[in-house]
């Protein structure tokens, strides 16, 4: 009898599912795009990013981009975006000092979409993301809760996710590698005055697999991977100008070597009639990862020879993995149209360098890596 | 601006019919609540089993002989029925409307074996041939009929032209079947009240609800009682005799057409319903044939 149950139970369950799924696919109903209560927010986003170094063009993408967040009967919410993205450009070469670039065309296909259910002090919020290239298949799972203390006053915040990814290189380097890994994530919001509130979340994760860049020969990484981030924001609203300043620090650390510091900012300040102006400024350094080894370049055999050995095996060239500094200046501007709709502009520019380092020196024989940013996005409130 | 709460009620679909909604001045709400009763009077235009020109009694008349060709949302709705069949492990059937030949329920009189049989072997979603070539019944005398979600459809249907249209406040209600638009004016919920499944003069439970949508069934509408059994109008499509065990089940979903099915279901599975409804992930309030109310997020 029991074990009866036990078989029938999941059963049920996909059947009882099965129908939500179902009425989802018949013509004009709408579940999603629906009154939200006080807060739901659907926006159209439109994102150009464009990425040089020395006057080569080399990334662009365009992602027209929907997304909705919408409470449904009153306990249960559904949220979902899609996202479609071209990808079209040369991939980062191969260090910047050297030509050969390759040609990079991906069409990219994302999905996700959680559930939260709200309780009376707390949420509970299970998500799904499933994102496929053609060399590229990702699945992820994640299930994320938060607790409210009586006053409202603090909110702690646990997750845990996993991802699973599948990897298929055109170039047939590696076939069918995988990539695993599995995050935590601890967090603790406090409103500290009516003015002030902070918040600290403390993330780790744990992958094994394959880290490697498919694409760049001499690139052979450990099978594993352990990052730790620490986040520390604090917002303040100056009640004097109706302002708000957010400041952000974020520590990071993983078992490959690499520290960062990022130190961010952002002031918010309304202006009348709707305006309000927000410039943003970000600090970032990070040491070079172990196995990081610097171009050399050899006067008979051209640029650059990879000497790469250290002994340990491991070996990249992946500028993301080398010592450098960055700063991040941005601004926005946005204009409230009415009560329900608003546009933004903002701008940003964005420039690494390996003298930029703080504490130590930089990894050399990198170019200066620069990037502008102009995202415009139209937003609705209900 | 915006906005007041205008309310118009109207007969469809054999049921009373309300629509809430906020609109800026009564011209506005008129016209909005025109469109959607249009929406609603199209459905049942389109699917009624009570006219002869409707599609559903063309795929019926044609059984037998020739396959129907069909639109797109009839196809989904075909789909949908496929899935509910599914779903229910066969006790959804939209070929059962048959067996009402054999239960009048304004007499109370057991229908006779003879009469019930030939009814029950008209009975069989497999006998549904939904191919390219449109709809087809495999023997003559079987019928389909959408008037086991066709209402719940229709309150999402005109419930998803007022959003459409902008209205942010209300609801649709066809005959006890609500689809939600949005919360009151000041962003309370609705409160709505369940129907005492022995009482037709009250209430027995309310639920605040600002979104989805609530649909209840019952055993209480069409039946008669014959030696202390009450015998009501959702009838098993295997045996043919009416389901018993609930008084009445209530569910709220996202989608009027998901919670209409849900609790037609329960209401199919009888004692197994508790767990289908558990399995289910959605907020219900039934009542049981010993009069206690089970329920959940509610």
């Amino acid at each position: 009898m029991t074990s009866c149950d036990n078989n029938q139970q999941p059963n049920q369950q996909a059947l009882a599912a099965s129908i939500l799924a179902a009425a989802l696919l018949l013509p004009g109903l709408q579940v999603h795009a629906e009154t939200p209560p006080a807060n739901g927010v659907i926006s159209l986003g439109y994102l150009d990013y464009r990425d040089s170094q020395s006057g080569l063009d080399r990334i662009r993408v365009h992602a027209p981009s929907i997304s909705v967040m919408a409470p449904i009967a009153g306990v249960w919410s559904v949220s979902g975006s899609v996202v479609v993205d071209d990808v079209s450009g040369a991939s980062p070469r191969y260090h910047t000092a050297i030509s050969g670039a390759s040609h990079m065309d991906d069409n990219r296909k994302a999905g996700d979409a959680s559930l939260t259910r709200y309780f009376d002090r707390g949420t509970l919020t299970v998500g799904g993301a499933y994102s496929t290239e053609h060399d590229y298949v990702s699945r992820a799972l994640s299930l994320q809760g938060s607790v409210e203390s009586e006053s409202h006053n603090t909110t702690w915040t646990a997750g845990i996710g996993h991802a699973d990814d599948r990897i298929d290189p055109v170039n047939h380097v590696v076939t069918n590698e995988r990539k695993r890994s599995t995050n935590f994530l601890l967090g603790v919001t406090q409103v500290l005055t009516t003015n002030d509130i902070g918040q600290l979340t403390l993330t780790h994760d744990e992958g094994e697999g394959y880290f490697s860049d498919p694409y760049k020969t001499f690139d052979n990484r450990p099978r594993s991977r352990s990052e730790s981030t620490l986040l520390a924001r604090w917002n303040h609203h100056i009640a004097s100008t109706g302002a708000t300043s957010r400041l952000s620090y974020r520590y990071y650390h993983d078992s490959f070597g690499v520290r960062g510091h990022t130190l961010g900012g952002e002031y918010v300040q309304p202006l009348s009639q709707g305006w309000s102006v927000a410039p943003e400024l970000r600090l970032y350094t990070q040491s070079a990862a172990s196995f990081y080894y610097d171009p050399i370049y050899d006067a008979r055999l051209g640029a650059p020879f990879p000497p790469g050995y250290n002994g340990s095996g491991y070996m990249s060239a992946d500028q993301r993995l080398s010592g450098f500094g960055a700063v991040t200046l941005g601004l926005k501007v946005s204009k409230q149209l009415d009560k329900l709709w608003s546009v933004d502009v903002k701008a940003s520019a964005y420039q690494q360098r390996g003298s930029w380092r703080l504490f130590h020196e930089g990894s050399p024989g990198l170019e200066a890596l620069r990037a502008q940013t102009i995202q415009i996005a139209v937003n609705r409130q209900w | 601006m915006i906005d007041a709460i205008h309310r118009k009620t109207f007969e469809a679909m054999a049921s009373r019919c309300e629509i809430k909604l906020s609109a800026p001045d009564a011209l506005t709400a008129d016209v909005l609540v025109r469109q959607a009763i249009e929406e609603v009077q199209r459905i049942e235009t389109k699917y009624s089993r009570y006219r002869p020109d409707s599609i559903v009694s063309r795929i019926n008349a044609a059984a037998g002989r020739s396959a129907v060709e069909c639109d797109s949302e009839t196809g989904a709705l075909m789909a949908y029925a496929d899935a509910l069949h599914g779903a229910s492990e066969g006790l959804f059937d939209i070929t059962s409307g048959v067996l009402r030949r054999a239960w009048d329920f304004r007499h109370p009189q057991l229908p006779k074996a003879d009469v019930l049989e030939p009814l029950l072997a008209l009975v069989g979603w497999h006998k549904v041939d939904c191919g390219s070539d449109g709809v087809f019944l495999q023997q003559a005398g079987m019928e389909i009929d959408f008037g086991g979600f066709g209402k719940e459809y229709a309150a999402d249907r005109a419930a998803a032209l007022l959003i459409d249209a902008g209205v942010r406040h209300g609801y649709v209600n066809l005959g006890g079947d609500m689809r939600f638009i949005g919360p009151q004016m000041n962003g309370r919920p609705w409160s709505i009240g369940i129907q005492d499944p022995r009482d037709p003069e009250s209430v027995m439970a309310s639920i605040p609800v600002s979104q989805g949508a609530l649909t209840t069934s019952g055993d209480y509408e069409r039946y008669f009682e014959l030696d202390g059994e009450r015998y009501c109008h959702i009838l098993n499509p295997r045996t043919g005799m009416p389901v018993r065990f609930w008084r009445s089940v209530s569910v709220l979903a996202p989608m009027a057409i998901a919670a209409g099915s849900c609790s037609t279901i329960a209401m199919l599975k009888q004692e197994d319903g508790l767990n289908f409804l558990n399995a289910s992930d959605m907020a219900y309030l039934a009542v049981n044939d010993q009069g206690q109310m089970l329920y959940r997020d509610i």
